[in-house]
């Protein structure tokens, strides 16, 4: 891309629509949003900006993710043994992103037990992730050239209830031994029980997930943890596309432009309390209400 | 083919637009779409979705008990209890409230089933996670080095603090915590024995002396208190950690959605 379309794609078209939402012409926009509508605005342009970039060739450093390189250790782990690999994607539907993110994740692994020949078992605790499920799997396996070696009953449906599911997903883990155990979604009190017993049954476990307050104990239990933004970021580096790879360069540059105005609040925020400079920062920050 | 790959990308792309635009647009039409409607359309696909999770269920396990397949016998109790609460919903009800609300009367068999027999058995579950706390607290609370020993030492203040006991802890005891710990940190450093143990002693009772002159044990300081120290550690490190996790989720999630939206993550729909 050449430096004027640049110039123009990622300064002067988000710069008019910028114009157009604060003019607010015949009341379009819905007021009170304005913080979020820029920080939106940035973050997309800033992500298209790196992936335009990594488009076009430029080289896009990576640093290595010990949980993703973990993953296909795990797998061929699994072949080694002769057991197979268990692969939860979490406990909520598909209007959560962490499930979808398992679900992209899920084919990746797939695509490598389809590599490596190894059995692989996905218990669901609901039913229209299931279905993504065997769609993500049956893709993964035929694409790998082995559409011989999918099952439709490698993907199926436990039960809708928390503890029912990890009770079912517990009895797989003791009854199978499975030698890799991937917790890839979103998790809520079930996580602990579900990896500890993993973890007793000696198998290598890598987890992943984007509820905050269950990381602590996947981090206790688990051998890799895919930690915040990592989880997310984890599709787009087992995909390899530098595509993918410069969403996440961008993503790491809002990150950046983040700690800069966490960076300006603390300062201003120490001159307001001095009486340096009366004006209260925060007070920009707390204008945006989605309702 | 066109349906399955690039119709279902434009559904996705388009719903993805339509979705983050009802925040922003101004159109009751839209806004009704992404909050009212749009959750409706997901509500009925999930409710065929249960269907055809039921019939996997039965379907797997019927064929484990036909096929005699490894551990079929579990697989017996699991259609038993589809069927005996299949049967207590439509078929026998055992009062006279009408069907429906008869799930929620409490003379019901099925009712009974659910209160005797689901909720104790989901209660054990969810009663077991207090075993799996300990054991995981003791695999990483084991001292293996710098960062382990922190975590064990807030740890065992943040349980102190929390419990009435660590309010009665004295000032005096906290100070030889905190002597212990500096000790702990330079062991490493003293290789002869005895002058590491006079001078932890010293140490010890300098501070001890320090604080009788300071009247510590009539206004103690809050640095002394275990309860305050469990809040400082809830309040400053603990939130700061989380806080900053919190921020790479949402960008994450900000990522992933601009993927989405943009048709460039296609391996949800198996692209």
């Amino acid at each position: 891309m050449s430096n004027l379309k640049q110039y123009i794609y990622f300064l002067i078209i988000p710069l008019i629509i910028l114009i157009i939402y604060f003019l607010n012409p015949f009341d379009v926009f819905v007021d009170g949003n304005q913080l979020s509508f820029v920080s939106m605005l940035i973050s997309c342009f800033m992500i298209e900006y790196f992936i335009q970039k990594a488009k076009s060739g430029e080289e896009i450093y990576m640093r290595p993710i010990p949980a993703m390189k973990a993953m296909e250790e795990a797998v061929g782990r699994a072949t080694e043994m002769g057991s197979s690999v268990l692969y939860v994607p979490g406990i909520q539907g598909l209007d959560e992103i962490d499930t979808i993110s398992g679900i992209i994740i899920l084919g990746h692994v797939a695509g490598m037990t389809a590599e490596y020949e190894s059995d692989l078992h996905v218990p669901c605790c609901v039913p229209i992730v299931m279905e993504a499920a065997r769609e993500s799997c049956k893709e993964a396996y035929l694409k790998k050239g082995r559409p011989d070696l999918y099952n439709d009953r490698m993907v199926h449906y436990v039960t809708d209830d928390q503890f029912a599911y990890a009770a079912g997903v517990n009895g797989i883990m003791l009854r199978e031994k499975p030698a890799a155990v991937f917790y890839q979604g979103k998790f809520y009190a079930e996580s602990l029980i579900l990896a500890e017993t993993g973890n007793s049954v000696g198998a290598i476990q890598v987890a992943g997930t984007g509820s905050s307050s269950q990381i602590p104990f996947f981090v206790t239990a688990c051998d890799y943890v895919l930690i915040g933004e990592e989880f997310y970021a984890a599709s787009a580096y087992l995909s390899g596309s530098s595509e993918m790879i410069g969403s996440i360069k961008g993503q790491d540059y809002v990150k950046l432009l983040c700690m800069f105005f966490i960076g300006i609040v603390f300062l201003s925020s120490i001159f307001n309390y001095f009486g340096i400079f009366v004006f209260d920062i925060m007070s920009l920050f707390k204008i945006n209400i989605i309702n | 083919m066109f349906i399955k790959r690039q119709l279902a990308i434009i559904v996705m792309m388009s719903m993805g637009f339509l979705a983050l635009s009802g925040y922003f647009l101004n159109f009751s039409v839209l806004r009704e779409f992404t909050d009212r409607d749009a959750p409706q359309w997901y509500m009925i696909i999930a409710g065929f979705a249960a269907f055809l999770g039921c019939l996997n269920l039965l379907q797997l396990h019927i064929q484990k008990v036909v096929n005699k397949q490894k551990n079929w016998q579990y697989s017996i109790f699991t259609l038993l209890g589809f069927i005996i609460m299949i049967v207590f919903a439509f078929v026998y009800k055992n009062v006279d409230t009408p069907w429906g609300p008869h799930l929620k009367d409490e003379n019901s068999s099925f009712y009974w089933m659910y209160n005797f027999i689901y909720l104790p058995l989901a209660s054990t579950m969810f009663a077991l996670l207090a075993f799996f706390v300990a054991s995981a607290s003791y695999r990483a609370f084991r001292i293996r080095n710098f960062e382990a020993t922190l975590l064990l030492i807030s740890g065992v203040l943040l349980m102190l603090g929390r419990v009435p006991i660590g309010a009665i802890i004295p000032w005096w005891v906290v100070v030889i915590m905190y002597v212990s710990f500096l000790f702990a940190m330079i062991a490493s450093k003293i290789k002869n024995r005895k002058v590491f143990f006079i001078s932890f002693i010293c140490v010890n009772l300098l501070c001890l002396f320090l604080g009788f002159q300071l009247e510590w044990n009539t206004s103690t300081p809050l640095f002394l208190l275990i309860p305050s120290i469990q809040e400082w550690i809830m309040a400053v490190p603990a939130t700061a950690g989380s806080r900053a996790i919190m921020i790479g989720i949402a960008l994450g999630i900000v990522a992933q959605s601009f993927r989405i939206i943009t048709g460039r993550e296609r391996s949800i729909l198996g692209d």
